[in-house]
């Protein structure tokens, strides 16, 4: 290689790497921001103040959903299995809602309770043919790869 | 070694050969894609969770790949051009950046297509969306700042700095899903075993769309690539007799 070349091809690659650290390092700085939604045990630390508007992701814990008879009013608890939200929404689920399955709620907490104003659904990463799952269930093993993603890991 | 090398970069050498590629390429993504998008829609079976919404993936997953592999590309020619000054390198990456951009904006529109049922959002501004959206106006911005250049060799400069200024942001995009908590879920794990629960009726489609549709993007990318060079090479001697020869059959 020419030196010239090897010059332009050195300086190319310090402006690459630099920009790369720079980029690095403010994303890793911004992490918090980043973040689409807080943990219920960042809810639980107070890092979420009263009246402020924020996501909060987690599982919907089993047995903790409770339909109103007359409207649609939901309440349910929301945990990444070390603390845990109380969630309060009026207002269409997403078809993908159901008990230990992920959620994203958007609204804010009042007195201890989370009023949402929309609640998403996550999915995981892994699909199974309608077949296969039923299979599953009927050996007992409902879900060979535990999903932990949706219940967040903290930041 | 090097002298391979100098010999891919010659544009009448890259005309002549990618000529005699492109029937294979024709073929063999008309057979994939045939196989690919019949097995998707109709013999994939539905999935417990997402029912026939998962067919959406069988487009959405190879897409999105292709937008990934589209930039870093895009700045490998741009290192070539910067040090070697290799014609053809330019032209690849021009021609590269509208058809990322196309497929960049597929992915990012099966992705809300998708989201709507599923997550019930077509949008969020979660980390893996958002970079998703960053690409789209970095391939923007690479076609808009060739066009506002007027020399030639200072557009495929600026243009080939931006490119691999730009391709900072493919690793984002790639692990914002593990980096960040998001809406997005994470990559999928293609275990080959049996042990998976992701069946080989479901990953099997999947491998063939992304071949075809890889297929799809090399192609495009031979062709515009194709027509940069009879453009671009207009007044040198191979170009004039090969319009020259395939005069009388065209009159």
């Amino acid at each position: 290689m020419k030196p010239h070349r090897r010059k332009k091809l050195t300086i190319i690659a310090f402006i690459a790497t630099g920009l790369s650290v720079a980029i690095g390092l403010s994303l890793y700085a911004l992490s918090n921001s980043i973040d689409l939604f807080f943990t219920p045990t960042q809810v639980a630390a107070g890092e979420v103040m009263n009246g402020q508007r924020v996501r909060v992701g987690g599982m919907v814990k089993e047995g903790s959903v409770v339909r109103s008879e007359e409207s649609l009013h939901v309440e349910f608890v929301a945990t990444d299995y070390a603390h845990d939200v109380l969630i309060r929404y009026d207002g269409i689920l997403p078809d993908l809602f159901r008990e230990g399955q992920g959620v994203v709620v958007e609204g804010m907490v009042a007195n201890g309770v989370f009023e949402a104003s929309r609640v998403l659904a996550k999915h995981d990463e892994n699909y199974m043919s309608v077949e296969v799952k039923a299979a599953l269930d009927a050996s007992g093993h409902s879900m060979p790869v535990q999903e932990t993603e949706g219940a967040g890991n903290g930041s | 070694m090097w002298q391979w090398f100098f010999r891919l970069g010659s544009p009448k050498w890259f005309y002549e050969l990618s000529g005699r590629w492109l029937p294979w390429l024709y073929v063999a993504m008309t057979v994939l894609l045939s196989i690919g998008v019949i097995w998707a829609l109709l013999f994939v079976p539905q999935d417990y969770q997402q029912g026939d919404t998962i067919r959406i993936m069988y487009v959405h997953v190879p897409v999105a790949s292709i937008s990934l592999a589209c930039f870093p590309l895009m700045a490998v020619a741009g290192v070539i051009t910067l040090v070697w000054k290799m014609k053809l390198a330019d032209m690849v990456a021009m021609c590269a950046a509208p058809i990322g951009a196309w497929f960049t904006a597929v992915a990012l529109a099966t992705g809300a297509i998708w989201g709507q049922p599923i997550w019930g959002t077509w949008w969020a501004w979660d980390a893996r969306l958002t970079s998703m959206l960053i690409q789209f106006f970095l391939l923007i911005g690479v076609i808009a700042l060739r066009s506002a250049i007027e020399s030639p060799d200072a557009a495929a400069r600026a243009c080939a700095l931006l490119s691999i200024v730009g391709a900072i942001n493919v690793p984002i995009i790639k692990y914002s899903v593990e980096w960040w908590n998001t809406l997005h879920q994470p990559a999928s794990n293609f275990a080959m075993d049996n042990e998976s629960p992701f069946g080989p009726e479901i990953w099997v489609p999947l491998v063939i769309m992304i071949c075809a549709v890889y297929l799809f993007f090399v192609i495009s990318l031979i062709l515009s690539t194709r027509n940069e060079i009879l453009v671009r090479e207009r007044r040198s001697q191979w170009v004039v007799d090969l319009i020259a020869a395939q005069k009388p059959q065209g009159a």
